[in-house]
């Protein structure tokens, strides 16, 4: 019996290594060219997932999208975030993918490699049309897949009444004036804390990249990191400035931060469009009128982190054609529009903006500005690793008090041990 | 032949019987198990989905990278931390509460027992909430009631000193009901005549559990020790559910790098960190046999 059993084991190791060993990568190479779609109406069954909001809301709003298409069915699967990238990665290894399906600006990158993706056909989509950014976050490779769907950035919300009480007027311009602001906010208007940045944890890097690509820093040139340089080294040691100087806090608890601003112990912070809900919602009546957002500060530029969700069509679509006008209808500037009014998505198309719901809002305004500087990362498949790496050094930078220029050596060799993936 | 010819239809008749069992664990559990085995020493990546054979073979390198692994070694220590002070925690508060409920030191023996076993099981989820709540640096009862004293308290999960020893109490809060019971059945199968000599022979509360409580109770506190080992080396849910791994990954554990890894796509690497879990918990199991074990009285 135990020699069966042990016979069996070898048996089963030997194939599986058998197995292992027989195949081997190709070389790869090959470029993705994208297809032409064919001319006429939407016609068939088109099958969409998406996450959260716009998962709920998307069937309902597609309405209008088969009323000028009544030989077309858009069916719409909602999927939570938190099962997103299983769902998909699964689909794709079973090659079951629906036709279209919103891709998170992180999964880019790891899904475009695995080749399941469609290249995005140049002659519906025009580039110049969207922001550059967005863009920028559907390519691999030097091919886009999908197209940007909607946007969002970051910029620093403040106290417009404290920053008054502590003799500002002028919303800050500079690195050095945000500083001040912060220093002021603190001493002379009463704020324990000057502003919020986030200290380390999941997703910091998109906080302190905004300050990095300021100074002109990168991330990759072609195959290779470039974190460790002089003007990385610089934007951290700015960053974490703020933490020593005590102007901002090393630990803040979750949901402390939006009780606090509105009380006026968090002076300013830095964040993206949809804290401005948050903030009247926990306001209340009047608080819309206390605060109000400035740009990034401008060291060499002012540039800000553009993230958001692409829209792509899968290479095992059944209804390729189709799908395509789908993602073309929904890239129109009025549908844009009327996207934002249902979910409050922000236009990842640059002529939507022009429409007095959002031209209108002063807030809303600075956000569609800023888009037009601001950046993603580059969409390799090892991203996620990376800036997990990032994340847990610039928590060594603000909380343990990590050297600057360490930590960007630090980011650089735990990103050239992960490699692009390429 | 006819006895071979019955000697075939039993085996026949008995694989049938086995049939349902072994069909689901050969594709459920064998298969995968040498899948991952298989996985371990390629370099599969979640970018290599849609051509899973196509990836290279690399021997034992995702082994040797994992000794280099800053994070790995940093979870292995956490979890090797968490075991060897939480297993013994864990039962030594068990053991201490089974023999209380057992020898009538305490009344309301039910609702004692109860209230003990509940930890056990209430969600994870639940319990990730309340004990946010008391180890809250400002707002926490625990910090509360150390300012009542004099004593400023530390922001307990917050501070890389005192993370993981925080979660090692709260597991050993949430699991020891489980071993009580287990201990409190171990304590009722001892004769209760053996006490009776002992106190007539003159030997002391102390000396009885010495001497009885313990050798008696070998078998029942190995299996507790096995099974609180195995459950501890594979720590998760409570960093996942209140730290995250932080701050500064000092509550991250071999279970948690290899989530984040699956979920980083690095499949071949984080199967690789699987097996060296699943031989150290092998290894952990053996050295408690070792120890506990029956050492030829039976």
């Amino acid at each position: 019996m135990t020699r069966h059993r042990r016979l069996a084991t070898v048996v089963a190791i030997a194939a599986a290594m058998a197995l292992a060993a027989g195949c081997g990568r190709d070389s790869g190479g090959e470029q993705d060219t994208a297809k032409a779609v064919g001319a006429g109406k939407a016609t068939g069954e088109i099958t969409v997932w998406a996450m959260g909001t716009e998962g709920e809301k998307l069937a309902e709003f597609a309405k209008g999208f088969t009323a000028e298409n009544p030989d077309a069915k858009v069916t719409v699967t909602a999927v939570p975030w938190d099962a997103a990238h299983q769902k998909i990665a699964g689909a794709i290894a079973a090659r079951q993918t629906p036709d279209v399906s919103m891709i998170g600006t992180t999964y880019q990158g790891e899904f475009a490699k695995t080749g399941a993706l469609d290249p995005t056909p140049a002659d519906l989509f025009a580039k110049d049309s969207y922001f550059p950014g967005a863009w920028d976050s559907t390519v691999v490779d030097g091919t886009a897949y999908g197209v940007p769907w909607y946007v969002e950035t970051r910029g620093i919300y403040y106290r417009k009444d404290l920053a008054a009480k502590a003799g500002i007027t002028a919303a800050p311009k500079t690195w050095d004036e945000l500083k001040a602001m912060a220093k002021a906010l603190q001493t002379k208007a009463g704020a324990k804390w000057g502003i919020n940045l986030q200290p380390g944890k999941t997703g910091s890097w998109q906080s302190v990249m905004p300050f990095a690509w300021s100074n002109g820093a990168t991330i990759t040139d072609g195959d290779k990191f470039t974190f460790d340089s002089p003007a990385m080294t610089e934007a951290l040691a700015y960053y974490q400035s703020f933490f020593t100087e005590k102007l901002a806090p090393t630990f803040l608890p979750e949901g402390q931060l939006e009780p606090d601003f509105v009380a006026g112990r968090i002076g300013a912070f830095m964040s993206g469009p949809w804290h401005v809900g948050i903030l009247k919602d926990q306001g209340g009546a009047g608080f819309a009128d206390k605060f109000t957002v400035a740009p990034m500060p401008v060291k060499q530029t002012g540039t800000s982190f553009i993230g958001g969700s692409n829209i792509a069509v899968f290479k095992d679509a059944k209804n390729r054609d189709s799908a395509w006008k789908f993602i073309q209808w929904l890239s129109k500037p009025d549908v844009q529009v009327k996207w934002y009014q249902t979910v409050s998505d922000l236009p990842a198309v640059q002529s939507a903006w022009t429409d007095p719901a959002l031209s209108g809002d002063a807030i809303l305004s600075t956000f569609g500005a800023q888009l037009k500087d601001a950046k993603a990362p580059p969409a390799i498949p090892t991203w996620e690793q990376v800036s997990a790496a990032f994340d847990s050094e610039v928590e060594k930078l603000a909380v343990a008090g990590q050297d600057p220029a360490t930590t960007a050596k630090a980011i650089e060799s735990k990103a050239t041990a992960i490699g692009t993936g390429s | 032949m006819p006895k071979e010819r019955r000697r075939l239809r039993r085996a026949v008749t008995g694989w049938a019987f086995a049939a349902p069992f072994t069909v689901l664990f050969v594709v459920f559990s064998a298969l995968p198990v040498v899948a991952a085995l298989a996985m371990s020493l390629t370099d599969l990546r979640s970018t290599d989905l849609r051509n899973p054979f196509a990836v290279d073979f690399v021997g034992l390198d995702n082994y040797t990278r994992l000794v280099g692994d800053e994070l790995f070694v940093k979870a292995a220590g956490n979890t090797l931390i968490f075991v060897v002070v939480g297993v013994p925690l864990t039962m030594a508060v068990a053991l201490a509460s089974a023999t209380g409920l057992n020898s009538g030191l305490l009344r309301f023996k039910a609702l004692f027992r109860v209230g003990f076993y509940l930890p056990a099981v209430t969600s994870i989820v639940a319990i990730a909430v309340i004990w946010r709540f008391l180890l809250d640096p400002e707002a926490g009862l625990l910090n509360n009631l150390l300012g009542l004293v004099g004593v400023d308290g530390p922001n307990w999960l917050g501070d890389t000193s005192t993370a993981l020893p925080s979660l090692i109490v709260m597991s050993a809060w949430r699991n020891f009901g489980f071993l009580m019971i287990v201990f409190l059945a171990g304590l009722q199968g001892i004769p209760v005549d053996l006490y009776e000599a002992a106190t007539i022979d003159g030997a002391g509360r102390w000396q009885q559990f010495r001497g009885i409580t313990l050798p008696l109770l070998r078998p029942t506190l190995l299996f507790g020790a096995v099974v609180t080992g195995i459950g501890y080396l594979q720590l998760f849910e409570e960093p996942f559910v209140m730290t995250r791994g932080g701050p500064l990954s000092s509550t991250l554990s071999v279970s948690y790098h290899i989530y984040n890894q699956f979920g980083f796509g690095n499949y071949g690497y984080a199967a690789a960190a699987s097996y060296v879990l699943f031989v150290a918990i092998v290894g952990l199991s053996v050295l408690q046999f070792r120890l506990l074990g029956t050492r030829g009285d039976s």
